[in-house]
C-alpha cells in the first residue's frame, strides 16, 4: 500500500488553514495543498493529485458537502478519502456528514499535534471501513 | 319595603280571586301581569319572563298541574319559581303539584303576611340565582379566554362542555359542533389514547396537524363522572425551541471557529513543533491551553445541557455488550491518565463477563459519561495511584464503579454533587478546573438511558471517591437494529 504524502486542505478561515498546514507539514511531514474554497479545490485536484482531503463544512460559495459531491465526479477522486472538519458537533450532524459519503469527521477545535495521526488512521482504515 | 321589585304573573280563571291576589302583590310594591287561563299564561311567558308565577291549581281547561309541567318544559323556565294557589284542603294536591314542577304553594284566601314572606324568600332565591348566573358567566368568560382547548366529557366520552379555544380548534367556532358529539369524532382519539403520558399529534378542523400536550382530570357532578381535558397546542413552543436550538448551534459554531485557531496555535507552540520555548513561557502556554480547552468543554456542555433540559437530545438507544464499551472508555482516557501518572485498571465480576452483560444505552453518550467520571477521578488522584473501574452483576442490572484514591468528596457537598453548577472547593489545593456542569449532564444522560448514578464516600477519610452507575439488564436487540458506529466514526466519539 502506498504511503500517505499529499494532503489537500479546503478551509475558508485563513488562521485555521495556517494551523492545519503547520500541523501537517511540521508535525506530520506531509506535503500540503491549501485551498480557500471548493472551486479552488476542484481546480487544484489535477495539479496536486491529493491522496486525502480535509474539507471544511461551512464555506462561502460551495459548501463542504457540495464540494465533496463535485470532487467525487472527478475520476481520480472517486476513492480518495475525504474527511470533514466541522464545528458542528452534534451526533446527528456528524451522522449526516458521514451519510453524505465522507470517510470521517474531525471536530473543531481539533488537536493539531494529533491531527497527522488521525488522518493517517483514516488513510489506513477509512477505505476498508467504507467497503464493508 | 320589598328587597327588589319582582315581576309577578298571576294565573287564575276566577276574576275575583285573581284580582284580589294581584292587588295584594301590587300593594307589596311588585309589578303584576294577571291572566285568566293556562293558554294566556304561556303566551304571557313568551312576551316577558316573570320572576315568579302564582297559578291556580283548579282551573277550567288547562289546570295548574298541566300548566306547571308545560312551564317547566320551556327552555328558559327551568328555575322559574312556580307557586300554586288553591282553596282545597288536603296536602295531596300540593304534593302532586310539586311533582309536576311547582316549587311551593299558597292557600286561599291568601294571608298577606305569608304572601309577603314568600315573595321575600323568592327575592332572595332570585338574588342567589343571579349571583350563580354571573359566576357561571365569569367562569365561561375565563374558560373562553384560556388559550388551551378545554373539553369536558361525560362517562361515555361525549363532550358536554367546550371552551372557545376547543370550538375553534376542533369545530366551526361554536359549541354546537362539539357538544353532544363523541370525543373520537371530534378529535380522532378516544380518552385513553389522549390522556396517556407524553405528547401527541392532533388534527385541527382545517385538517392541519399540531403537536399537543393533553392533561386529563376526573371529577364528579351529581354522582356522574366527568373528565376535563386541557389540550395545549405546542406549535409555538416547538417553534421557539427550534429557534433557540438554531441560535445555539450558530453561536457555538461561531465560538468554536476562533477557538480552533487559538487552541491550534497554542497546541503547536506547547508541543515544540514551532521550536523550543523558553522555560519561563512554558507554564504560560500551558495555562492558555488548559483554559482554552476548558472554554471548548463549556461550549459542548452548554449545548448538551440545552438539549437535555429541553428533552430534545437525540438518543440512539441500543442493547449492546457493556464490557467492550468499558474497554473503549478506558482506552480513550488512557492518555490523560498516563500524563497524570495515574494507572487505569479495569476489573470484571466473572458473572457479568460470562453472562455477556447487555445494557440498552447510546454508546457515544455512555462513553461521554464514562469520560466525565474517569477524567474527574484522574484529576483528583495523586500521582502513582490507580483509578479502578469495576463491573458487577447486580439485581436486575449491571453496576459500574469508578473509584479513585484522592481525598474524596466533602460530605457537605455529597448531596448536591449532581446539581447544576455545583463544584466543590478544591479541597486538595490543586486547581481542578471544570465547568460545574459535568456531573449534572452525566446524571441527565444516565437517567435518559434508564440508568442511575450515585456517588459514595470512602469508609475512611482519604479513601477516595466512588461513582456508581447502574443500568438495567436488557436482551440483545434483534438483527437489523442500529449498529454501533463504524470504526470510521471512532475519532468523533
Amino acid at each position: 500500500m502506498e504511503s500517505l504524502r499529499r494532503v489537500m486542505c479546503v478551509e475558508d478561515d485563513p488562521d485555521i488553514r495556517m494551523i492545519v498546514e503547520f500541523s501537517l507539514t511540521a508535525v506530520g511531514g506531509y506535503e500540503v495543498c491549501l485551498c480557500a474554497d471548493g472551486q479552488a479545490a476542484l481546480a487544484q485536484v489535477p495539479l496536486f493529485a491529493p491522496q486525502l482531503v480535509l474539507l471544511d463544512v461551512m464555506m462561502p460559495g460551495l459548501s463542504g458537502p457540495e464540494t465533496l459531491e463535485r470532487l467525487r465526479l472527478l475520476p481520480q477522486m472517486a476513492d480518495v478519502p475525504v474527511v470533514f472538519m466541522t464545528a458542528k458537533a452534534l451526533p446527528e450532524q456528524v451522522e449526516g456528514l458521514l451519510q453524505h459519503g465522507a470517510t470521517g469527521v474531525i471536530i473543531k477545535p481539533f488537536d493539531p499535534v494529533r491531527l497527522p495521526r488521525d488522518i493517517l488512521i483514516y488513510w489506513e482504515h477509512g477505505r476498508g471501513c467504507l467497503a464493508d | 319595603m320589598p328587597l327588589t321589585t319582582l315581576h309577578v304573573l298571576v294565573v287564575d280563571d276566577v276574576a275575583s280571586s285573581r284580582d284580589a291576589l294581584a292587588e295584594m302583590v301590587r300593594a307589596l310594591g311588585h309589578k303584576v301581569v294577571a291572566v285568566d287561563s293556562g293558554v294566556a299564561a304561556l303566551a304571557a311567558l313568551n312576551t316577558r319572563l316573570p320572576d315568579v308565577v302564582f297559578l291556580e291549581l283548579w282551573m277550567a281547561g288547562m289546570d295548574g298541574f298541566e300548566l306547571s309541567r308545560r312551564i317547566r318544559a320551556l327552555p328558559d323556565c327551568r328555575w322559574l319559581p312556580l307557586m300554586v294557589t288553591s282553596v282545597r284542603q288536603g296536602e295531596q294536591s300540593v304534593i302532586d303539584a310539586l311533582a309536576h314542577g311547582a316549587d311551593d304553594s299558597l292557600a286561599k284566601p291568601v294571608n298577606a303576611t305569608l304572601l309577603e314572606a314568600k315573595l321575600r324568600h323568592c327575592s332572595r332565591f332570585l338574588g342567589l340565582q343571579s349571583r350563580l348566573a354571573s359566576m357561571a358567566q365569569r367562569q365561561r368568560d375565563i374558560q373562553d379566554n384560556i388559550l388551551d382547548a378545554v373539553l369536558t366529557l361525560d362517562e361515555h366520552e361525549h363532550i358536554v362542555d367546550a371552551n372557545l379555544a376547543a370550538c375553534r380548534t376542533f369545530s366551526n367556532g361554536t359549541p354546537a359542533g362539539l357538544v353532544g358529539h363523541g370525543l373520537r369524532v371530534a378529535t380522532g382519539f378516544d380518552l385513553p389514547s389522549l390522556a396517556g403520558p407524553g405528547q401527541c399529534v392532533l388534527r385541527r378542523l382545517d385538517g392541519a396537524n399540531f403537536p399537543a400536550e393533553v392533561s386529563a382530570s376526573e371529577w364528579r357532578e351529581a354522582g356522574e363522572v366527568r373528565t376535563t381535558l386541557v389540550v395545549r397546542d405546542l406549535t409555538e413552543q416547538r417553534r421557539n425551541e427550534r429557534m433557540r436550538d438554531e441560535f445555539l448551534a450558530i453561536v457555538s459554531h461561531e465560538l468554536r471557529t476562533p477557538l480552533t485557531s487559538v487552541l491550534g496555535a497554542i497546541g503547536l507552540l506547547a508541543s515544540g513543533a514551532a521550536g523550543p520555548l523558553p522555560a519561563l513561557s512554558l507554564p504560560l502556554v500551558a495555562a492558555a491551553q488548559r483554559n482554552g480547552e476548558r472554554l471548548s468543554k463549556l461550549i459542548d456542555d452548554v449545548l448538551d445541557l440545552t438539549k437535555l433540559e429541553g428533552d430534545r437530545m437525540v438518543m440512539n438507544l441500543r442493547s449492546q455488550p457493556l464490557v467492550p464499551l468499558l474497554h473503549e472508555a478506558v482506552a480513550a482516557n488512557q492518555g490523560y491518565a498516563v500524563a497524570a501518572k495515574v494507572r487505569l485498571a479495569l476489573f470484571f465480576d466473572l458473572e457479568a463477563v460470562h453472562g455477556a452483560a447487555q445494557v440498552r444505552v447510546d454508546a457515544d453518550r455512555f462513553l461521554q459519561v464514562m469520560a466525565n467520571l474517569l477524567s474527574n477521578a484522574i484529576k483528583h488522584s495523586p500521582a502513582g495511584t490507580a483509578v479502578t473501574v469495576r463491573i458487577s452483576a447486580e439485581a436486575h442490572g449491571y453496576g459500574v464503579t469508578v473509584s479513585d484514591c484522592g481525598r474524596g468528596i466533602d460530605p457537605r457537598f455529597l448531596a448536591r454533587l449532581f446539581e447544576k453548577f455545583s463544584q466543590a472547593d478544591s479541597s486538595d489545593g490543586r486547581p481542578v478546573g471544570g465547568t460545574g456542569l459535568g456531573l449534572y449532564i452525566a446524571r441527565l444522560l444516565v437517567e435518559r438511558m434508564g440508568g442511575r448514578i450515585y456517588a459514595e464516600q470512602g469508609a475512611q477519610p482519604g479513601e477516595g471517591a466512588t461513582f456508581r452507575l447502574w443500568f438495567p439488564a436488557t436482551a440483545i436487540d434483534p438483527p437489523g437494529a442500529a449498529r454501533r458506529a463504524d470504526p470510521q466514526t471512532r475519532l468523533v466519539a
